[in-house]
């Protein structure tokens, strides 16, 4: 059985006459590669367009089962502090303390057991807070004489705490589990982004031109000026870009369910606990399929739906297939060999096909593609499909 | 003769990290020795807090680098929204942000930030062969465990930054060799007539022509910084000076 442990996303993207991407003298981004400059376009870039788009994808739209979250959270905290030697019923009255204390619900509710867990508002808490919350619960319980006095001095202790606990919260959203949070100098409490995205690149040389433009003043030009109020030029760069990402599952559901690592796929975690990442991995790939980066969007209109998406799933070293384009495709091909995009699908074929054959690696593999191609030992689909595909062997663990 | 492990780094970009200073991101020619640690570390799935082993893996490594293309440097210009709020929580109960400033200004919706100005310096295109051994060989982990570690990693495996991904296996297989430089005088050369650029720790073989300098790249892993001086050897040769 695979685990589908990393899951790696190629695309090819489009965009004409656009300045997706600029330096800091407003240039378009470039890459030195192989035997050719290509155009660029930051990871930092594409990520913060995905996160930020507001559509039926978006990462807030994920709706997260508020309630079966907090309560799964709250046992998991219980079942954490008992496995430090404390009994069953004062874990209990921590969780409960935590909970009435305003850590994962309004607050000021007094509800017991079953109730207790039941409701409140969810935080996705990652394994960073969870050991911390299970350390401070498990020291309070370790002094306390009875429940009612563990309770007690939960809630004081997180009333002592407010900014930190409020900073607990705040940065314990999505975007943290999947792209990484701001450091502090406490290593403890970092979050590791559970994405790496690579710059993406033209696969032929850049090709940039300089726009020049006026600026006409109608007021002027009515009352008999001539020329125009200012001159401008800017660079457009058009290109056809491979994107790479890698999503490494165990990573997001520790960030996500605060599960240990070595524990996401074992068998004691039931695939409840892996449904919500499989949603953020569903939601991920509409996101870089459908989601253009750019700057200049009003006049350029850079938007662009992915043209290719491959999507490799297994527990072998992720690698990009950058390696196809080390030798910048031609714009024009004497063969006439088809388009240049049937001729970059050919090239990513045959590097998966070369890498296959020298590795063996044994990844399972799906992919979309607009143009009539094929991709050694991978299904063809569409991107619902392929996105429901990587949501499911998330959840189920194997692939 | 002993064992030697090969690494092949190579992918659009990379980062061999130097001394950041303010926002500056700068880059040597070879990689740290602290950043093969870190990347071996990653592979087998240790976490960050486990200092320790992560002292003890870089104390028992030898390693060497061969630059096996022509090496382009790219500074990356990145800007950052900063709130003057911005708080992150720590262990230690209290949270920890950024003293307030005048640098601060108002935005619309009434909060103060800043943009912060980062340049970050990256390889470009440069394709690497690394060689490493470890004393004492029998010690967990041993050269065959980071191998395997390699090609089934914990976690993705990434070159300096995390947006620098391999495009390659980067186990490459092994090579007998008599020290390092011999390792890497001799271990999958390209077909092409360069001039190859090599580092390795003194003590490891000499070259014609050769430098013995004093590098600090090395991390105090509990402390979290770089201390301490190393004496390495830097050179170069052809292959097919080599093969004669």
């Amino acid at each position: 059985m695979r685990l589908p442990r990393f899951i790696q996303i190629h695309t090819l993207h489009t965009y004409p006459a656009a300045l997706l991407n600029r330096d800091d003298a407003g240039l378009a981004k470039r890459l030195p590669l192989g035997n050719a400059v290509r155009t660029r376009i930051s990871s930092q870039c594409l990520k913060r367009h995905w996160r930020v788009t507001d559509d039926k994808f978006a990462l807030s739209r994920l709706d997260v089962p508020m309630a079966i979250r907090s309560r799964a959270t709250l046992e998991h905290i219980s079942k954490r502090v008992q496995e430090n030697g404390i009994s069953a019923a004062m874990a209990q009255a921590a969780a409960e303390a935590l909970r009435d204390a305003g850590l994962l619900d309004k607050g000021g509710k007094d509800k017991k057991g079953e109730d207790a867990l039941k409701t409140g508002q969810a935080v996705l808490l990652g394994k960073a807070e969870i050991d911390y919350l299970v350390k401070r619960c498990t020291e309070l319980a370790e002094s306390a004489a009875d429940e009612q006095v563990l309770k007690t001095d939960v809630a004081k202790a997180l009333k002592d705490e407010k900014k930190n606990i409020e900073a607990l919260k705040h940065g314990s959203g999505l975007e943290s589990a999947l792209f990484g949070r701001m450091v502090t100098s406490d290593i403890l409490a970092s979050r590791d982004a559970s994405i790496y995205v690579a710059h993406a690149f033209t696969v032929h040389p850049a090709q940039v031109e300089n726009d020049y433009f006026t600026v006409v003043d109608d007021l002027l030009h009515e009352a008999g000026e001539l020329g125009s109020a200012g001159i401008f030029d800017t660079e457009l760069a058009s290109g056809l870009y491979y994107g790479y990402v890698v999503v490494d599952v165990p990573q997001l559901i520790e960030n996500l369910e605060g599960i240990a690592v070595q524990d996401c796929f074992s068998p004691d975690t039931p695939p409840a606990r892996r449904e919500l990442a499989g949603r953020v991995v569903q939601h991920l790939l509409h996101l870089i399929a459908t989601v253009s980066p750019g700057a200049k969007r009003g006049s350029t209109a850079p938007f662009d739906w992915a043209k290719f998406v491959l999507v490799e799933a297994g527990d072998w070293q992720p690698r990009s297939l950058a390696g196809a384009f080390h030798d910048a495709l031609p714009l024009e091909d004497k063969h006439n060999s088809g388009t240049i995009r049937q001729r970059t699908v050919a090239r990513l074929s045959d590097e998966i096909a070369a890498m296959d054959e020298a590795y063996g690696a044994p990844l399972a593999r799906r992919f979309l593609a607009l143009d009539p191609v094929e991709v050694a030992g991978a299904e063809r689909t569409n991107l619902n499909k392929l996105a429901d595909w990587a949501r499911d062997i998330v959840q189920q663990g194997e692939c | 003769m002993s064992r030697h492990l090969l690494m092949r780094l190579q992918a659009p970009l990379m980062a061999f990290g130097g001394e950041t200073i303010d926002n500056y991101g700068v880059i040597r020619e070879f990689p740290a020795l602290s950043m093969i640690t870190g990347l071996l570390a990653n592979a087998l799935g240790w976490r960050r807090e486990e200092s320790e082993r992560h002292d003890r893996l870089q104390s028992r490594l030898i390693v060497g680098a061969r630059l096996d293309s022509d090496v382009q440097r790219m500074r990356e210009y990145q800007t950052a929204q900063l709130f003057e709020k911005d708080q992150g929580w720590t262990t230690f109960g209290q949270p920890e942000g950024r003293a307030a400033s005048p640098s601060y200004s108002m935005q619309p919706d009434g909060r103060k930030s800043l943009t912060w100005q980062r340049y970050r310096d990256y390889h470009a295109s440069l394709n690497v062969l690394v060689a490493l051994r470890l004393e004492s060989a029998d010690e967990s982990p041993t050269l065959g465990e980071l191998a395997d570690a390699l090609d089934r990693p914990a976690r993705p495996l990434f070159i300096g930054r995390k947006s620098c991904l391999p495009s390659c296996r980067v186990f490459a297989g092994w090579q007998e060799a008599d020290n390092m430089l011999h390792a890497l005088q001799t271990a999958q050369l390209p077909d092409l007539d360069l001039r190859f650029r090599l580092q390795w720790p003194d003590g490891e073989g000499t070259l014609a022509g050769d430098r013995r300098i004093d590098l600090c790249d090395e991390r105090n892993w509990v402390s979290g910084v770089h201390g301490g001086w190393r004496p390495v050897r830097e050179g170069s040769f052809t292959a097919s000076g080599v093969r004669q």
